[in-house]
């Protein structure tokens, strides 16, 4: 692998698992609500949860640079605590984590309602409250789902172009992930060779990934689904 | 049954539906300029005319896997020059139709003044924002842009400050949105776009002279699309394209 | 004491109940659905009522009026549910050690290796719940609750998804855990056996409401039992004593206060007190004082009333003494019999039919 790739590769793996990495605490806290709670308006937050999964990416893109980009309205709230996503690998790593949002909000959902309500009850008349039912038995019961989720996610992140480029364009070593470089490939006549090689690549992190994602399942002590 | 009647009606009438439509496929900087023609060519005439814009690279790429276009009208003669090489193209229908400017632009409301001479420090013009331009390596107005820069000496400087976008459109919007405090494109997208204004004119002698060759693709065999490419050189087409900008070869 | 006095509205169905016990375990029966659970859940703060109050010694979980309502997990209810409901990702040891290290250490008053001891439990504690069989779930669960020094143990029909050998099983755990320890327990099912074997204090509910509170004899000893256990258990409840015991044929004479039964051999010492089922099924009524024929008990009463609900078969309540009994009989042997309110007979009931499950121990 040439210095370049392997340049391109690190990157696509650091914006893929900082996606993922960002997304996880929200994307659990949103699963559980959607999963336990009753409230007006739950279904319209759901489909709104949904959205980047049914829009088309490059809309996704172009609706973070409206509120991310230099002049959006979050972008300029951020940009004085020193969080700047324009034309940066942080960038990508919000249309990463954006994109792969509903994935894992399902998976870790379908999980979460899996689990018996009445074993969070018999824990709390152990005396747990809610929050240590969670930790202590919703959470590590639903680990085959945000192990799935999470892999779905990052799976989506590694593969995502058209929200990335839209939002933070096809910067060399500071955007320029996988897809975005393979794109670029074959656009230059003569290209094919190495957009052929990356692929390759993208396609061993998938199967990476997958096995990574198997093995957190088996672990887990049982699964907690119950007959 | 009556169903099924229309159905194989519908289907012996398709190639007969191809004869009185043709597809181009142009470079993106082309779009509000070639449709206006596109539509005035269709005004009393039994045909219709699709335009597919994107890069040029990309479309040179998809008429290469096969895609079914007419007419192909790219932004420089790299990817004319590889439609040709591999076949494709109509052999003796290849002209220049087109020629263009190169300007750099800032927000509407922005003051910045650069002069592009020789020697121009633009990275101190960027201060900390980056230079919209479609993608220096694959796309024709990045490819000229670089050139210019180059020729200018202040490609060094602003490399590693560049926002390469997809489409020299894209590039456009980004300075529009004031997402990018400059950006390069071309005179008739700067004009197209009220977000912007021209800073300066990249002297004509710094990059190669950016024409817009045509083609007939050698796989159409649609009559409307030998009629619209001959109607391109038209006075009434090329009133068109001055009136955007455009410039003749 | 035990203080439970709430209204709960369920959808279309509103529990209005009230009832108190200081007896070790006081039992809630009732058919499925009347809303016995629905109140044990209230007790354990699963369900939050309307209104009312729920007291536990000098400690209120519950009361409406001054805006009381502890959290479950302030409560101290012990609470076995009837599936178990072990917590599937952690050990056996894990999941008896999950409350217990919930309960401040100044709180805690259960002995954990008695638990252990008391249930068996000791020999499953590398186990997972997955491997466990239903008794021993049940085990483990009651002993999880245990562990975390409750005030008061629920139990929610703990025997209902066992197998019969289980089910005498794990009720001879809880009488034992309800005679060594010093915990009240709330027990609720539709099972009438499991309930004579181990309350001496019944509270009948019905349709959401209490039909019937008390020990366990009278409370349960009502004519319209039939409709709440079903009419292939419906009969009276007997308090006795233990008289006197036949080492040679293994039987046990009882004494209650309309004479004497005599049972197959009962492991309990003269004087003891019992309960005893007997069911009307099992009730057979004579005009005269039979003789030479294989029953053992045969006990001089009055008819007292007649049923006339079933279309062969009838009801006759007769009085034994001071003892309410009911024959299930044909409307047609009560017609040749010309049985009327009044009429003197004869009750008799097979000894072999007051088996060990008829009997529980106060």
């Amino acid at each position: 692998m040439s210095g370049d790739e392997t340049g391109i590769l690190l990157l696509s793996l650091k914006v893929a698992f900082a996606g993922l990495a960002a997304s996880l605490p929200p994307g659990i806290a949103i699963a559980f609500v959607l999963a336990r709670k009753r409230f007006p308006g739950k279904t319209l937050f759901d489909a709104f949860v949904h959205l980047p999964l049914v829009l088309p990416p490059v809309v996704v893109g172009y609706v973070l640079l409206v509120l991310f980009g230099t002049q959006g309205p979050i972008g300029r709230l951020l940009e004085p605590l020193g969080i700047v996503f324009a034309f940066r690998w942080t960038g990508a790593a919000l249309a990463a984590a954006i994109m792969g949002f509903p994935l894992l909000v399902r998976a870790i959902r379908l999980s979460i309602e899996a689990v018996d309500p009445r074993i969070e009850l018999a824990a709390r008349t152990l005396g747990a409250s809610r929050t240590r039912v969670f930790f202590t038995v919703t959470l590590p019961l639903s680990i085959s789902g945000i192990a799935t989720g999470g892999l779905l996610s990052f799976a989506r992140a590694l593969g995502e172009f058209g929200a990335t480029i839209t939002f933070v364009s096809n910067i060399p070593g500071e955007t320029r992930t996988l897809p975005l470089a393979i794109y670029s490939f074959t656009q230059v006549p003569g290209g094919d060779a190495q957009a052929m090689r990356l692929a390759l690549f993208s396609v061993a992190l998938s199967l990476a990934a997958l096995a990574f994602s198997e093995w957190l399942v088996r672990r887990s002590p049982a699964s907690g689904h119950h007959a | 049954m009556r169903h099924l009647l229309a159905a194989l009606l519908c289907l012996t009438l398709a190639p007969a539906a191809h004869a009185q439509s043709a597809l181009v496929f142009a470079a993106a900087s082309l779009k509000e300029a070639l449709d206006e023609v596109a539509s005035t060519f269709a005004m009393g005439r039994a045909g219709r005319v699709d335009v597919s814009y994107a890069a040029s690279s990309a479309l040179a790429r998809q008429i290469e896997r096969g895609a079914p276009a007419d007419i192909f009208i790219s932004a420089d003669t790299d990817w004319i020059d590889y439609v040709e090489q591999r076949g494709l193209a109509a052999p003796g229908t290849r002209r220049n139709l087109l020629a263009n400017d190169l300007v750099l632009i800032a927000p509407a409301a922005s003051q910045v003044r650069v002069k592009l001479a020789p020697g121009v420090d633009l990275a101190a013009a960027l201060g900390k924002g980056r230079l919209a331009m479609a993608d220096p390596e694959s796309v024709p107005a990045g490819k000229y842009g670089r050139a210019a820069l180059t020729s200018l000496g202040a490609w060094k400087g602003v490399e590693g400050r560049v926002a390469p976008s997809e489409t020299v459109r894209a590039a456009l919007a980004l300075v529009a949105r004031g997402e990018a405090p400059l950006g390069v494109v071309y005179r008739t997208d700067a004009l197209a776009e009220k977000g912007v204004r021209i800073v300066d004119a990249f002297p004509a002698a710094s990059h190669p002279p950016i024409v817009y060759p045509v083609v007939l693709l050698k796989r159409s065999s649609s009559p409307v699309a030998r009629a619209f490419e001959g109607y391109l050189a038209s006075p009434d087409a090329r009133a068109i394209f001055e009136r955007h900008g455009f410039r003749m070869p | 004491m035990l203080e439970v006095d709430v209204v709960v509205p369920r959808g279309t169905f509103r529990l209005e109940a009230a009832f108190s016990s200081d007896a070790p375990i006081v039992a809630l029966f009732g058919r499925s659905g009347s809303g016995k659970t629905t109140l044990v859940n209230a007790i354990a703060g699963i369900v939050r009522p309307q209104r009312g109050r729920i007291v536990i010694g000098e400690r209120v979980l519950f009361d409406s009026a001054r805006g009381i309502d502890l959290v479950p997990e302030k409560r101290r209810v012990g609470y076995v549910f009837q599936d178990a409901l072990l917590f599937p990702h952690l050990s056996v040891r894990a999941n008896l050690a999950y409350g217990e290290g919930l309960t401040p250490p100044a709180e805690r008053f259960v002995d954990g290796e008695r638990v252990l001891a008391l249930l068996g439990i000791r020999e499953l504690l590398d186990r997972n719940p997955a491997s466990l069989s239903g008794g021993e779930k049940q085990r483990v669960a009651i002993g999880r609750a245990l562990m975390a020094s409750p005030r008061i143990l629920l139990l929610d029909e703990p025997l209902a998804s066992l197998d019969g050998a289980r089910k005498a099983e794990i009720l001879a755990y809880i009488e034992l855990l309800r005679d060594e320890l010093r915990l009240p327990m709330v027990y609720v099912s539709h099972a009438l056996e499991e309930v004579t074997r181990l309350a001496d204090r019944v509270v009948v509910i019905a349709e959401g409401r209490v039909i019937a509170e008390g020990p366990a004899a009278q409370a349960l000893s009502r004519a319209d039992m039939g409709a709440l256990t079903g009419r292939f258990d419906e009969g009276a409840v007997i308090e006795a004593r233990v008289a006197t015991h036949d080492a040679g044929f293994e039987l046990t004479t009882l004494a209650f206060a309309g004479g004497e039964l005599v049972v197959p051999n009962l492991d309990a010492l003269p004087g003891e007190p019992v309960r005893v089922r007997v069911r009307a099924r099992d009730v057979s009524l004579a005009l005269a004082r039979p003789s030479g024929i294989t029953i053992q008990n045969v006990l001089e009463g009055n008819v007292v009333s007649i049923g006339h609900e079933f279309g062969a078969i009838v009801d006759v309540t007769v009085r034994i003494g001071d003892t309410g009994l009911t024959a299930r009989i044909t409307r047609k042997a009560a017609s040749d019999l010309a049985l009327a309110p009044g009429s003197r007979v004869f009750a008799m009931v097979k000894a072999v039919s007051i088996d060990r499950r008829s009997v529980g121990f106060a």
